[in-house]
């Protein structure tokens, strides 16, 4: 715990080291949460639901669709499920996006295409592998000014993409506390310059890099595959969760924070949404929440021993972040 | 038979050569010097073939004045991949200045956790990274931590250079490497791609992280293999992944394992990597690239 606060404030102190001042969101933004008993019913409804909700136009947009491939352990609900990808595809599609393209760089695993094939998406999307992108050996450009990097690669899929919809798994995460549709950007990394981990993001310092990834990437919208979650000691080694829920919205902070408190998560504590004060909404008051109120289908994950003191109070919900 | 599985294959890679020479990792993209040295490898019986010459030339032109090569002609910054263009200097027997100067810079580098101040730390207690960082490893790139796979290509590449480099701090760095990858395998018998275990749960071995990590100790003397191997053939027989299962039969038969071909009714992939590892992993010998003493067939 020691190392994880010094870990914080040398990135606290690098931040307010920068030169750019930014300015504090303090707009409002509408967040989703829509119910979805489970994989097997029909979920593009729902989607195109979620879409309408917060105001998406989609058409004539080239659209990413980025799901949080990892590794597949039958035993418990690592990857984003492949019938919500296939549901949104078909969402997306029927919206009239211009293209629509399934993207991911997994963070150690080479094979992405494997890691795909054994979480379904081969069996579960026609045509898998012409509609995929592996992110991990895309061809890359520079952008500058990505956290205190002069230079940083990114792909050129998701440079020119002009939606990017993050598709997390709503998990708890052993370093992060939570690991949701702003994290879920770092499957944009690409490994074949950052390797497998990309472990140059966790020298910048895993906050620095969310919240860096996600102010290159201002395009996006979320859908948080929280149906089955993982609980525990996610991303990878953590129990099944079932939820039933979807959650949407075009500002991931607020997406996130929306997610942190269905999870009994105090989204204030959460580092890279506190850093991320300039990107979108945390407090409640500054979220317009649609569907199902997220303090009514509150359903607290299990916290690893160092993320206990996170755990979502009352009165929390309506303090300002 | 053999030759009806690696026909297409061999053909795919020829056909997606980039006009530069080199080949992308999926056809019609950009030039990198990792599917670029596997395809070499993969190709290496037309070796005096001017096409050939020309991804050797591509290659050859990566290489920084720091003596480390770059991933490819855009990413101007030293990377993990040198320890493959070094590997395939050994196999064209090319014993330049550029291979001694990129020998000079794998013995140089190490990951960050081996790092003086690191080291120090953890001697008076303030690190805990869980693993010692005496045995130093290679990074994918630098002023980052050590992996098993880019430790695993870099001994490969530094038995195979041994015998044309004079420098002392060869076979101890050998030593070294062979020492982290052997302090890191998984409670299972297999290595997963980093740490045997995170936050004091074990993690799980992956067949393509085992298998390098078989490469890379090849000819070790501190290692017993043979349960290792053992565990290596259970991942082949099980594994789906066809990239998993190339580098495990390519490991397993440097190891003297028996191993059936492939079926030659397999369809050939559009990752250009994985067409090369498979011909790399047939039973032709192309795999002995990898072997300390190389002598492909």
């Amino acid at each position: 715990m020691a190392r994880r606060a010094l870990t914080a404030a040398l990135a606290a102190g690098l931040t307010s080291c920068q030169k750019t001042e930014r300015k504090i969101f303090d707009g409002t933004s509408p967040v989703a949460v829509l119910r979805a008993k489970s994989y097997q019913t029909e979920l593009t409804d729902t989607i195109l639901e979620g879409i309408r909700l917060c105001g998406l136009d989609v058409k004539g947009k080239t659209v990413l669709l980025k799901p949080n491939l990892v590794e597949f352990d039958a035993s418990t609900a690592i990857n984003t499920d492949v019938a919500l990808v296939a549901a949104a595809l078909r969402a997306f599609r029927s919206l009239g996006a211009a293209s629509v393209t399934i993207a991911e760089g997994p963070g150690h695993r080479r094979d992405t295409l494997g890691v795909a094939d054994e979480a379904g998406y081969w069996k579960g999307i026609r045509g898998f592998e012409d509609q995929f992108v592996d992110l991990n050996r895309d061809d890359v450009s520079p952008v500058a000014n990505f956290a205190n990097e002069k230079q940083f690669f990114l792909p050129n899929t998701a440079l020119g993409a002009d939606l990017i919809v993050s598709m997390p798994k709503m998990k708890t995460h052993h370093w992060a506390a939570a690991t949701l549709s702003m994290k879920n950007l770092f499957g944009l990394v690409p490994g074949a310059v950052y390797g497998w981990p990309k472990n140059t993001l966790h020298y910048i310092g895993i906050d620095n890099s969310i919240v860096a990834l996600n102010r290159q990437f201002r395009k996006t919208f979320a859908i948080v595959d929280g149906i089955v979650g993982m609980e525990g000691n996610g991303p990878i080694q953590g129990q099944a969760k079932d939820v039933g829920l979807l959650v949407f919205g075009q500002d991931l902070r607020a997406v996130d924070a929306t997610c942190c408190r269905i999870m009994g998560i105090d989204p204030a504590k959460v580092a890279y949404l506190q850093q991320a004060a300039d990107l979108g909404a945390i407090a409640a008051n500054q979220i317009h929440q649609r569907g199902e109120n997220p303090q009514a289908v509150r359903n607290d994950f299990q916290l690893i021993s160092e993320f206990a003191s996170y755990r979502l109070t009352p009165d929390a919900n309506t303090k300002k972040g | 038979m053999v030759q009806d599985y690696l026909r297409p294959r061999l053909e795919v890679l020829r056909n997606n050569q980039n006009p530069d020479g080199g080949w992308a990792y999926f056809p019609g993209k950009r030039s990198w010097l990792e599917p670029t040295a596997y395809a070499l490898l993969a190709l290496h019986r037309e070796a005096e073939s001017e096409a050939w010459q020309k991804g050797w030339r591509l290659l050859r032109s990566w290489q920084r004045p720091d003596g480390a090569w770059q991933a490819n002609g855009q990413v101007a910054e030293p990377h993990w991949s040198t320890a493959l263009a070094v590997t395939l200097h050994c196999s064209q027997r090319v014993y330049d200045d550029s291979f001694q100067r990129g020998v000079a810079w794998l013995l140089e580098c190490s990951g960050a956790e081996s790092s003086l101040l690191v080291r120090m730390m953890t001697m008076v207690g303030l690190s805990k990274l869980g693993n010692d960082p005496k045995y130093r490893g290679w990074p994918w790139r630098p002023d980052t931590t050590a992996w098993i796979e880019p430790t695993a290509h870099t001994l490969v590449a530094l038995k195979r250079a041994a015998p044309q480099v004079r420098n002392a701090a060869l076979s101890r760095r050998v030593a070294l490497g062979e020492g982290m990858i052997l302090r890191r395998r998984c409670s299972d018998g297999g290595w997963n791609y980093g740490s045997r275990a995170a936050l004091g749960i074990d993690l799980p071995s992956y067949p393509e992280t085992t298998a390098l990590a078989l490469l890379g100790l090849q000819g070790s003397r501190e290692a017993d293999l043979s349960d290792a191997v053992r565990h290596a053939s259970q991942l082949w027989q099980s594994s789906r992944s066809r990239w998993s299962r190339a580098w495990l039969a390519i490991s397993l038969r440097l190891l003297g394992t028996d191993l059936p071909n492939e079926p030659t009714d397999q369809p050939v992939a559009k990752d250009l990597i994985l067409n090369a590892l498979e011909v790399l992993a047939a039973a032709d010998g192309g795999f002995r690239h990898f072997r300390p003493e190389g002598k492909p067939s």
